[in-house]
């Protein structure tokens, strides 16, 4: 089954000036959501991923570690075709280094998808992880999780999918994983994102 | 509609008008002030929903495979090895990108359709629920919940449960006045861009599951409002676009109609 964007894949190819400062990322993210995206009340997202979570529950039978892992790969699966609809929205070109990415992840990508700009913090001493806090949620807005799930759980789990998948397709294989959740019981949400290294073999043909 | 209207002047409005305007006005400030997220990114979870719901099903029947298994050879030499092995078979689930569970899916056996079926038909009834509860606290002065007829929730979901999900209104109603009622949707939104080639039966019927969504979504919104579970059976068939509302491109080769049938409403017709 092909489902068509109605996106260019080339679109980002074309523009190779480098990302000057974080402003502009911040900018391009800005732009795209205010002139280029269709919106929808955030309460109904809310309360969609919600549907799905609780029927998730309760096909695992509260197993919650296998609800992690099937809004994991949910999550990978969007990523995986998401990120083509990103490149060729904002058209931006290759970043240099993994402290560039961090920005375009939190003002581009979370401001055009969610509206959201989690923090970019934590940064390991060689710069190849760092964490992203989150002070709001549009997945998990007004939730609350019973005594069982708050200890397993990772209710926006799906996030992390999204987030190796869309990595993942631009040659940063990462792993990406919650430390903490307001959910549980934590101060703060965070969720963590380390390169293991950048994958060399698929470049496609002619894109050097 | 009433009998005063020929002789007012149509210009000046009355302040009960006025004020109503206001009223609506506000509602939608309001609405436009309320937090939004890309529509893409709610497109993306809903489509997603079906092979997720199709790796469920695979994982499932896996694990019941695992547990048979595991509970006729086990050796009890070693706890570790056993840990071992089920981490490796239990904890982790194996990972198939969609189009290749939605290809799985439309060869699955019946029985496994209709579980996969019945699961996203559950998980759009909940949306529904809970819709309901987002729409009656949005303070919409056009809606009205008190003394809601049948025909009115259906009314209700043509018009705003359909605008909030898929950013469009049902196109066309039909009843009977009999409890049965026909949604037509000639562009029905999360399927649009869906195509495969020259198969039309093969694409009709791997876009099904898609459509279990919505059923699920009315279905919750009718007994949300009131209406027993039992009494509701909703369903759809493909139908033919009208001409006039066909495009040259980019659309879904066939529209929808869904068909709700609620069963008490003759028995309340007395």
């Amino acid at each position: 089954m092909n489902t068509t964007t109605g996106t260019s894949k080339t679109a980002s190819a074309a523009n190779t000036t480098s990302l000057a400062s974080s402003k502009t990322i911040k900018q391009i993210g800005e732009t795209v959501w205010k002139n280029r995206t269709v919106k929808i009340n955030a309460e109904l997202f809310t309360l969609t991923y919600g549907s799905i979570v609780s029927q998730l529950c309760q096909d695992y039978q509260r197993d919650f570690k296998k609800v992690n892992d099937q809004l994991f790969s949910m999550g990978y699966n969007i990523g995986i075709r998401l990120i083509e609809d990103f490149l060729a929205r904002t058209a931006i070109p290759r970043c240099d280094n993994f402290v560039t990415t961090s920005e375009v992840i939190s003002k581009c990508a979370f401001k055009i998808f969610l509206n959201i700009t989690p923090h970019v913090t934590n940064w390991s001493n060689t710069k190849n992880s760092f964490s992203l806090i989150f002070d709001e949620n549009p997945l998990s807005d007004f939730v609350e999780l019973p005594m069982d799930a708050s200890k397993e759980l990772w209710y926006s789990n799906i996030l992390c999918g999204v987030l190796k998948g869309a990595l993942e397709m631009v040659q940063l294989d990462c792993e990406v994983y919650f430390v903490s959740d307001v959910l549980r019981g934590n101060t703060q949400t965070e969720l963590r994102v380390k390169l293991n290294k950048v994958l060399k073999d698929e470049m496609p043909a002619g894109e050097d | 509609m009433s009998s005063s209207n020929p002789q007012r002047n149509p210009v000046v409005d009355t302040p009960e008008q006025i004020e109503r305007r206001r009223i609506v006005e506000q509602f939608l400030l309001f609405q436009e002030s309320l937090p939004k997220v890309n529509a893409l990114s709610y497109q993306w979870l809903l489509n997603e929903m079906v092979p997720m719901s199709m790796a469920v099903e695979n994982n499932l029947s896996q694990l019941d495979e695992n547990s048979s298994v595991s509970s006729q050879s086990v050796e009890p030499t070693s706890d570790e090895i056993n840990e071992e092995i089920h981490k490796l078979s239990l904890n982790k689930l194996e990972y198939v990108p969609s189009h290749k569970l939605i290809a799985q899916l439309c060869h699955a056996s019946d029985e496994v359709k209709e579980k996969v079926t019945e699961r996203l038909y559950k998980i759009g009834s909940g949306i529904g629920s809970k819709m309901t509860e987002l729409l009656i606290f949005s303070n919409n002065p056009n809606l009205s919940f008190n003394s809601m007829d049948t025909l009115g929730m259906v009314r209700f979901i043509c018009k705003e449960v359909w605008k909030l999900l898929y950013g469009k209104q049902i196109d066309n109603l039909k009843t009977n006045h009999r409890g049965v009622f026909y949604l037509f949707d000639y562009e029905f939104q999360p399927i649009q861009n869906f195509a495969l080639d020259d198969d039309e039966e093969k694409l009709l019927s791997t876009v099904s599951p898609y459509i279990q969504v919505p059923l699920g979504v009315i279905s919750g919104i009718l007994t949300s409002l009131g209406v027993p579970e039992d009494d509701i059976l909703v369903s759809f068939t493909y139908v033919d676009i009208p001409e006039d509302k066909k495009k040259p491109v980019g659309q879904f080769p066939k529209g929808l109609n869904f068909n709700i049938q609620v069963n008490q409403f003759q028995n309340n017709q007395d």
